[in-house]
């Protein structure tokens, strides 16, 4: 447990270091979390037609929509991405060859860039408040119990795309980016699940509602504007798969990850890229 | 002395026009073949306009209750005012207007993209000082990348275009479709000279992906792919509008979309297109000359 916590702590001292080089990364990062929400609240803003009660609900679905998909997009895209920089500098079979814990190796790579990334979300959640005149925020404790479970499952789905990585190489990243757009949209990240099922039921009877990060997207949007009942499902059903995602997601996924990995490492094509 | 025979060739590689031009085609080709081994990339950029324009669109029936409220709402806050009294007209429109900001944006979004990954793939791989040791001129490579990624844009866009089309249920084969094809021509040299801007802009920074994802969301902001840039403060939309990329969308979806330009009559955004045209890729080139001479005097070119 002592090596774990060490391999986590001094990888992720690694990262933070490997950071800190490219200042510009951090500056980017903060920039274009404002810079997105500030393009889809001058969207809102255009299509309520001076309805202030709207702008501010839709503000608020839109900004904590925001929230779940950037953990998402970070869990999806920093974990597989950094193997395949160690896979393209050649350094990802020294690494395997070293005694360090896999899975703190692999936790390590995405804790700094999500932690960083849930700051600036906060920072973001303040400039949606000020744009739109006051942001619902109800429940607090149990938004952030959601926020939480949401974030240990889209792990699993990150530990999940680093295997991937590891097996389709460049394509990865393609499959990523569509998975992303995937979630994006059939997970309502940017708008209210209202809005899918007034295209096509359909949509959220057979896309959306099998889908455990429409959930997890719904239940901390609902509890955070105070909604009497969620868009999806009753509370009680929503907690239960969003726990169940929480714990089970990150163990399933690191088996996957782990089963590739050996696979890769058995046909010695852990370092091709 | 042995360096400065190396730097030029051995004296010997100093190559003519004809020499020039298949350095442009060896390395485009190059690009193409590299390419071609992930198909599935140039898929998802095909289908990625069609998300981002769906986006709005569903956000605005959201927001507005329905497609049609959602669409006057959006002309009547944008003060572009739609060209038909038919309501269902004016939602195809709005649609046709998302999709046609979006994919432009895909356009211009990929040339910067790809201009900066290569850089940065180059050197991170140790490959971009060999380059530089070659006796090929650097304006026929970044040529020849360059014409990669205005190929690789125009599937995107072409494709993209059909499918949303068919997503959106909109006509975008109206007769001013030409014209705004020609305006989307017309718009290429200026973008050309973006891409050396932000070639040198990474190769000085070398941070590609926070550079590369930052100004993408710069990008749609700058360039009004959601809205006009005339909802945004004086400072704001003065400099947006001074950026040619913004032109060419406006120009793009003025045509196509029979609506006012906010640049202006047709003849003041064709001027200002030729004119961007003309100056851009020329200060695009003498900028990353300029960076380029600055980092090989300093670090060199392979540091990352």
């Amino acid at each position: 447990m002592r090596q774990r916590l060490e391999t986590f702590y001094t990888m992720s001292k690694k990262v933070v270091v490997e950071y800190s080089r490219y200042p510009v990364a951090f500056a980017a990062l903060f920039a274009q979390i404002f810079l997105i929400i500030l393009l889809f609240i001058f969207s809102t803003v255009a299509f309520a037609g001076g309805d202030q009660t709207k702008i501010q609900n839709f503000g608020g679905a839109m900004a904590y929509g925001f929230v779940a998909n950037m953990i998402l997009s970070f869990t999806l895209w920093e974990i597989g991405f950094s193997i395949r920089e160690e896979q393209v500098r050649g350094t990802l079979e020294s690494l395997y060859l070293s005694p360090a814990n896999k899975f703190s190796n692999l936790l390590s790579r995405i804790f700094a860039v999500l932690s960083w990334t849930l700051a600036m979300c906060l920072g973001g959640l303040a400039l949606v408040s000020v744009s739109v005149g006051g942001l619902p925020a109800h429940n607090i404790a149990q938004g952030l119990l959601a926020l939480l479970l949401t974030t240990t499952g889209f792990l699993g789905i990150g530990f999940i795309f680093a295997g991937v990585t590891i097996k389709l190489k460049e394509s990865a990243q393609l499959l990523v980016n569509g998975l992303q757009f995937f979630f994006m949209i059939f997970s309502a990240m940017f708008f209210p699940f209202d809005a899918l099922r007034k295209v096509s039921p359909a949509i959220i009877d057979y896309v959306s509602k099998w889908l455990p990060v429409s959930y997890c997207v719904d239940l901390f949007r609902s509890t955070l504007l105070g909604s009497p009942v969620p868009e999806l499902a009753s509370w009680e059903v929503e907690w239960l798969i969003v726990v169940v995602f929480g714990i089970v997601s990150p163990l399933l996924g690191y088996w996957v990850y782990h089963r590739i990995e050996r696979k890769a490492r058995s046909d010695g094509t852990l370092g091709e890229y | 002395m042995a360096g400065e025979t190396a730097s030029r060739g051995f004296g010997l590689g100093r190559p003519g026009p004809r020499a020039s031009l298949g350095v442009v085609w060896t390395v485009f080709v190059a690009r193409l073949k590299i390419i071609s081994r992930y198909k599935g990339a140039i898929l998802l950029e095909s289908f990625l306009p069609v998300i981002f324009a769906g986006l709005p669109i569903l956000l605005g029936t959201a927001v507005a209750g329905d497609e049609q409220t959602a669409a006057t709402n959006f002309f009547a806050y944008t003060g572009t005012t739609c060209p038909s009294t038919d309501a269902a007209r004016c939602s195809a429109d709005f649609r046709l207007y998302m999709l046609m900001g979006s994919n432009t944006f895909m356009v211009v979004s990929l040339m910067l993209w790809l201009i900066g990954y290569w850089v940065r793939r180059e050197q991170e791989t140790g490959t971009l000082e060999a380059l530089y040791l070659a006796p090929a001129k650097r304006l026929y490579v970044l040529a020849g990348v360059t014409s990669y990624t205005l190929v690789r844009s125009l599937i995107a866009f072409v494709t993209a275009m059909v499918i949303g089309s068919f997503a959106f249920s909109v006509n975008p084969l109206r007769p001013p479709f030409a014209a705004a094809i020609g305006f989307l021509v017309l718009g290429i040299p200026a973008l050309w000279g973006i891409s050396f801007f932000f070639g040198a802009l990474v190769m000085r920074i070398k941070e590609a992906n926070s550079v590369i994802q930052l100004l993408q969301w710069v990008l749609a902001f700058a360039m009004g792919i959601y809205f006009p840039v005339t909802v945004f403060p004086a400072l704001l939309r003065w400099t947006a509008m001074a950026f040619p990329p913004t032109l060419m969308n406006d120009a793009i979806r003025s045509t196509l979309l029979d609506i006012s330009s906010i640049y202006g009559p047709w003849y003041v955004v064709l001027g200002l297109m030729l004119a961007a045209a003309w100056t851009v890729p020329f200060l695009g080139y003498a900028f990353f000359g300029v960076v380029e001479r600055r980092i090989k005097r300093d670090q060199g070119v392979g540091q990352f």
